[in-house]
């Protein structure tokens, strides 16, 4: 065939466009820069189906990639990638994915990176500690040239330092202010312990005169102290020598101290157990809670005091506090020392803390002018972080002047890419520019989409199945219209709807603020990432929901219903008569009520009558009249056999959009094949698939719109559709109608179409049975020849193509003298590409199971893929029909939830008239309300959401796509911000 | 399967899951290959990064000594197990306590070490495993006689009952020391044993084989320690626990042995401990016994991943990451101190 004239006239309006272009094959100058773009290979005719989607639309196909090879100056690279990250339209290849990563070349810079990062991550949690807000950032920082790095390391860690500085004085400070504090509290608490000790120890001292009667004697037994668990039942035994007349605290020692409260159990127990009860314990919480000095978290902590007597033990308890983190403290044990020592101390605190204070505030100065720049800082060191890993990904050229990238571009951005680099070059001031030239590949280049906010939902769910192969058919453009329709089939309402399109709105007015907050978790992100998705399917809904006729379950009425029965039968007599007979007497129209709408059909209900009179089957006279403008006819709301209808209705509905869903899948499968121009997937495969698709349920989608337009009024002769295509088969194509029974009679007993569906049926089955083998054989039995030819000279041809594949790379600077090498090596290129073409075409043609090549394999997938279509002609089919389930589904339950939460009670209300009525609806509204939203809209919109989502997966994109590509990951800054935003 | 396995996930199935996760992420032969080619620490650490590790060193500037790598990789292990502790139910919230008092001996053991040689406690505290980190701990330097620790210290805490049978040791000095660590290892070998046996099914079978190694190992290992010493053969054989697979006949053998190549004797009518000793010598290109005993551990410890509903992975992850740590150490100090020969003396897991 020959290329369409589209993309002829583009082509020559391309190569017009550069007038640079007039007297070399392959090259054109732009610039300081000489660029080689085979423009000839790009537009002969081996390749003119690439170019009509490359002017028609990325979202298509995807981008036209192509790999680049950059030369970059190793002065200049840094600036050249950075202005790369700064476009975000390459992708950098890993020329050393075999080298590990602290053995690559910018491993240093990146370590430093690593530092400065380390050092702004500091700086966040002191801010954060200080409760100081980060600023925004400038909108556009630049990552900084590489010899400015080392001002930012200055500047960091001279921050760092004056910080760390500064916390290392907060820190001695507060370390002073607690044990001032500390003291403080022992003071306070000091002057009730030793009243309540002497007390104590007085008391006891009284008993032990009563009770041990006297019992003297210097040096006597040693002083026993006797402490009970609880501190009420504290008692001292006193130990006898003490003269009477001093008190018992002149000749005890006393240790006085602060400790973790949690530690004061346990230490309590271990100091009773060591001193095996020979000390007195008072402790008291202080309530304030302290300041860590270190991490400035509370503590909270408890003063004690230790009565007890002897130098050894006196080791060993302070032993025993320093285990247990107490600190002991010198108090003076008369009370005006106390006082004396308390006032000192009280000053003293006074003073730490306007230190503090003053401290604080110099942090606070030193923090806020980092709360300035912290956010660019992380900016910019991000850009840098990113710009080394990419060029860890380059090779050294053997001379280390320069350096290698290869790195994959989509055609179409290619001047951009290039300004890119030279602006790359200009601003490092480099003398020598980098070198751009395009080389060939044999590798698949990966999947590009340039989306925007209204398809990139889309083509998240496509992807979400598989990133389309390189340049394949993109199923998103179809799915933009197909998934919010399929959805609103099953999910149409138009209140549900409506409230679907107002939900989306909202979100779609105020992205932009919404983008910001990036508030409402993981959850709503999704959501809000698919809002046109979601205004879509509201629209669809709405749509589908006025074609059902269906608002919250009910109906409107907007044009008046059509239905008009006739009552006195003047027009079908016999219909008539059947009415009467079966129902009340004659009524005229005024004895009606007007239920549920005006004039259209005032003889549903009689007066007389609690039972409305119903017409199961308008005749073909009462709608010949004029039909409901559109949609459904209002009246069906109360309709006995409303239920019969819509199923029917809806089942041959889902049947109609399946084929027509599969049948576009399977065009598509074409189009496909053209583009890899594989003659033999056309004949072999797509023509038969098409024949037994048409010949089954085309056949079948065909009769039942013949039904729709024939049978509308005599329901009984009404044919079985199903009953048809089943013995169709079973009786090859004739018996039906030759029987002469009603029920398989699409065209009628006995009219001239008879023999005609006999005859359309008997050669549908036979092409069906054709197609079969049809599939299965042919395109193997080509292939397997095909082989065997090629076999015999693919050696002669390795051997003579080989050297075209590789391609050297271009010297810089438009030398006349490099001409003639630059049309070599273009020519080796067109060479190469025409190769690549070749093997793809190969490989299209082997099909899905290309890469096996043995015979028995290629049989073996073509088996397993006519298995698959054939079955899943009829199972694909009938998987649509969860469109009518599900939309059954949907109306059933808002009618159920209208008839029981609002309906019976509407109608017990109006009976009763009373007024407390009015208060019950409304609760009863909010009950309707919540429910239609939390189970209609969510719950069932969620489910409609993923049969819709299967449809599109399983048995749309089953058809044609293919969806093994990589997916193009570019070096963009902004991906680079965004994504550590979000981590 | 028994009843109680049937039962297991209601309780522990959340965590075996957990773990069983954690168990990938232990460093790989590829892994260890990386590491060993690092050219120093910031290698390592970067290294490390591409690793189960993640980021765990990234708040730490620049030069990094290694004690840091092993105080991180330590307090990694810790947040992990308090987490499964704090998560866990009976029976296995025992288990996991069974698991820290082996770290308490330790401690323990440390602390008055360290205060027979002077030290201050607050320069010990730090050197101290948190996962045997007790209340009581800190005040082990007011005893100067075992029934001292005992009365005044220990006498609340899990490893009261192990320790009666020290009580009758009258100093604490250096040999008295080692003889109270491995009484006290014996006894809580012997109840941890006991304790896994009553939890009986996989559980008993697992922690059985390990414990029994654990137990034989200690047994060499204290006679090979003991030649030289004033310790004699029936204070020996009271050291050694007795739920190995050495227990009875082997462990008198060992009780009678007066050097290492009687030692290796012994081993040589045990198959299992007869390849141990067979490749263990302290020439270059030998492993030590140590190590053997080590890699011995490693093996047994991944035999317990092989089998489910049983509370033996719990014990082996933490053993597993362990020896983790100490190779991890031992590849950064070679690195650090630019002695590259032993480098690849550390014991892969995978």
């Amino acid at each position: 065939s020959s290329p369409c004239s589209a993309c002829v006239t583009s082509m020559y309006f391309r190569i017009a466009r550069y007038k640079y272009y007039p007297y070399q094959r392959n090259t054109y100058v732009i610039g300081r820069q000489s660029i080689i773009i085979d423009f000839i290979t790009r537009y002969t005719p081996n390749t003119r189906f690439t170019v009509p989607a490359r002017e028609m639309g990325s979202i298509l196909r995807s981008e036209e990639m192509m790999l680049l090879q950059l030369l970059l100056q190793s002065d200049s690279a840094y600036a050249c990638v950075r202005e790369l990250g700064e476009v975000g339209k390459v992708e950098f290849k890993d020329l050393n994915a075999e080298v590990s990563a602290f053995q690559r070349k910018f491993v240093n810079e990146l370590r430093r990176c690593d530092e400065m990062e380390r050092m702004l991550r500091f700086f966040v949690s002191e801010l954060e500690k200080a409760g100081i807000p980060i600023a925004e950032p400038p909108l556009n920082c630049q990552a900084p040239d590489p010899h400015h790095l080392i001002d930012l390391e200055t500047l960091f860690s001279n921050d760092e330092e004056s910080l760390k500085q500064l916390n290392a004085n907060q820190e001695s400070l507060r370390k002073n202010l607690l044990d001032l504090k500390e003291l403080k509290h022992i003071l306070d608490k000091a002057q009730t312990f030793f009243q309540e000790g002497e007390e104590v120890l007085a008391e006891a001292f009284v008993q032990q005169q009563t009770t041990a009667g006297g019992v003297g004697g210097a040096g006597g037994g040693a002083p026993a102290l006797y402490s009970k668990q609880s501190e009420l039942n504290q008692k001292l035994l006193a130990d006898s020598d003490v003269e009477a007349g001093g008190l018992a605290t002149t000749r005890f020692t006393f240790l006085i101290g602060v400790i973790p409260a949690e530690n004061l159990l346990v230490f309590t127990r271990v100091l009773w157990r060591v001193c095996r009860g020979n000390v007195f314990v008072k402790h008291a919480q202080i309530e304030e809670p302290l300041e860590d000095p270190t991490t400035g978290n509370p503590v909270l902590k408890s003063v004690f005091i230790l009565f007890f007597q002897g130098e050894q033990l006196n080791a060993r308890i302070r032993k025993l506090c320093d285990g247990f983190r107490g600190t002991l403290y010198a108090c003076p044990e008369s009370v005006p020392e106390r006082q004396q020592v308390r006032l000192q101390v009280g000053a003293r605190i006074n003073e730490v803390e306007t230190v503090l204070q003053n401290t604080k505030s110099v942090k606070e100065v030193a923090l806020g002018k980092i709360a300035q720049s912290v956010e660019e800082w992380q900016q910019k060191v991000k850009k840098i972080k990113a710009i080394y890993h990419a060029m860890n990904m380059v090779n050294l050229d053997i001379s280390h002047q320069s350096l290698v990238a290869e790195c994959w571009c989509p055609v179409k951005d290619f001047h951009t890419v290039q300004e890119a680099i030279n602006r790359g070059t200009q601003l490092s001031g480099s003398p020598i520019s980098a070198i751009v030239n395009r080389i060939s590949t044999p590798e698949t280049p990966p999947t590009y989409y340039k989306v925007n906010k209204f398809t990139s939902g889309f083509q998240a769910i496509v992807e979400s199945y598989g990133v389309a192969s390189y340049r394949e058919l993109n199923p998103t453009p179809y799915a933009i219209i197909t998934f919010p329709f399929l959805f609103g089939v099953m999910f149409g309402d138009m209140g549900h709807g409506l409230m679907m399109l107002i939900f989306a709105s909202v979100l779609i007015i105020f992205e932009k603020k919404l983008a910001k907050t990036k508030a409402g978790g993981e959850f709503l992100s999704i959501i809000f990432s698919g809002r046109y998705l979601l205004l879509l399917m509201g629209l669809f809904s709405i749509y589908t929901g006025i074609i059902y006729n269906t608002l919250y379950s009910r109906t409107t009425n907007v044009f008046g219903s059509a239905w008009r029965p006739y009552y006195y039968g003047t027009k079908n007599q016999s219909f008539g008569t059947r009415m009467f007979t079966n129902s009340c007497a004659p009524v005229s129209f005024t004895n009606c009520h007007n239920y549920p709408f005006d004039g259209a059909c005032n003889a549903v209900y009689c007066d007389n009558r609690s039972e409305p009179v119903r017409c199961t089957f308008p005749t073909e006279a009462q709608l010949s009249s004029q039909p409901y403008p559109f949609g459904l006819d209002p009246i069906w709301l109360i309709a006995s056999n409303k239920l019969t209808f819509s199923n029917s209705y809806k089942m041959k509905m889902s049947i109609v959009l399946g084929l027509f869903q599969l049948m576009f899948g399977v065009i598509l499968s074409i189009v496909n094949n053209i583009k890899a121009r594989s003659l033999i997937s056309i004949i072999g495969v797509s023509v038969p698939r098409v024949l037994f698709l048409m010949g089954l349920i085309g056949w079948l989608v065909f009769l039942m719109f013949y039904k729709w337009c024939k049978f509308y009024s005599e329901p009984v002769k009404a044919p079985n559709l199903l009953l048809t295509l089943i013995y169709m088969f079973l009786d090859f194509g004739d018996s039906p109608n030759v029987k002469g029974d009603p029920v398989y009679s699409v065209f009628g007993i006995n009219e001239p179409e008879t023999a005609a569906q006999r005859t359309i049926q008997v050669i549908l089955v036979i092409t069906a049975g054709v197609c079969i083998p049809w599939m299965l054989l042919m395109k193997p039995i080509y292939l397997i020849v095909k082989t065997k030819r090629a076999e015999k000279t693919k050696t002669m041809k390795m051997m003579t193509d080989s050297t075209s594949m590789t391609v050297p790379l271009v010297p810089l600077e438009g030398h006349n003298s490099k001409m003639a090498e630059m049309a070599d090596v273009s020519g080796a290129m067109e060479k190469g590409e025409v190769m690549m073409q070749e093997g793809k075409e190969e490989e299209a043609a082997a099909g899905h199971g290309g890469h096996g090549q043995t015979p028995s394999e290629i049989l073996v997938f073509s088996a397993i893929h006519t298995i698959e279509y054939c079955l899943g002609t009829i199972s694909n089919t009938a998987s649509y029909l969860r469109l009518w389930a599900l939309s059954l589904a949907h109306e059933q339950l808002s009618e159920v939830l209208w008839v029981y939460a609002i309906a019976k009670y509407n109608i017990a209300m109006f009976g009763s008239k009373s007024g407390g009525g009015f208060i019950i609806m409304f609760a009863l509204w909010a009950v309707w309300a919540v429910l239609t939203i939390g189970i209609l809209l969510v719950l069932e919109g969620l489910s409609a959401f993923l049969h819709a989502l299967r449809l599109h997966w399983i048995e749309f994109q089953n058809k044609f796509y293919e969806g093994e590509g990589r997916k193009f990951k570019p070096l963009s800054f902004a991906i680079v911000l965004a994504g550590e935003e979000d981590e | 399967m028994s009843l109680a396995e049937y039962g297991f996930n209601v309780d522990n199935g959340y965590l075996e899951g957990l773990l069983r996760g954690f168990r990938s992420g232990i460093l790989n032969k590829t892994e260890y290959l990386n590491l060993v080619q690092c050219e120093t620490i910031d290698d390592l650490k970067l290294q490390l990064q591409a690793t189960d590790y993640g980021n765990f060193l990234q708040n730490e500037p620049s030069p990094i000594a290694v004690s840091v790598i092993d105080e991180k990789l330590r307090s990694r292990l810790v947040v992990e197990f308090r987490h499964f502790r704090n998560h866990a139910v009976e029976p296995l919230s025992t288990f996991l306590d069974y698991i820290t008092y082996s770290y308490m001996i330790d401690n323990i053991i440390l602390l008055i070490t360290g205060t027979l040689r002077q030290r201050q406690i607050a320069e010990l505290r730090n050197k101290c495993h948190p996962l045997g980190s007790f209340a009581e701990m800190e005040s082990v330097n007011i005893a100067s006689t075992p029934a001292d620790l005992y009365n005044a210290v220990l006498v609340d805490t899990p490893l009261a009952n192990y320790f009666k049978s020290c009580i009758t040791q009258t100093d604490l000095d250096e040999v008295n020391i080692e003889i109270i660590r491995n009484s006290l290892y014996k006894a809580y070998i012997e109840d941890f044993y006991q304790f896994c046996q009553n939890i009986g099914g996989a559980t008993a079978d697992v922690m059985g084989t390990i414990l029994a190694f654990e137990a034989d190992r200690r047994a060499f290992i204290i006679t090979i320690n003991s030649f030289g010493t004033e310790l004699t053969a029936d204070d020996r054989e009271k050291l050694y626990p007795s739920c190995g697979k050495l227990y009875p006949y082997g462990l008198h053998q060992l009780a009678k042995c007066e050097d290492y190549e009687q030692v290796r004797q012994v081993a040589e009518t045990y198959p299992e401990y007869a390849s141990i000793f067979a490749g263990a010598g302290n020439n270059p290109g030998e492993k030590t016994l140590e190590d053997r005993f080590f890699e011995r551990e490693v093996q047994i410890n991944m035999l317990s991943f092989m089998q489910q509903f049983h509370f033996g992975i719990f014990y082996s992850y933490i053993r597993l990451k362990e020896q983790e740590s100490r190779n991890i150490v031992w590849i950064a100090e070679c690195i650090a101190q630019r002695h590259r020969t032993k480098i690849d003396n550390y014991i892969p897991i995978f």
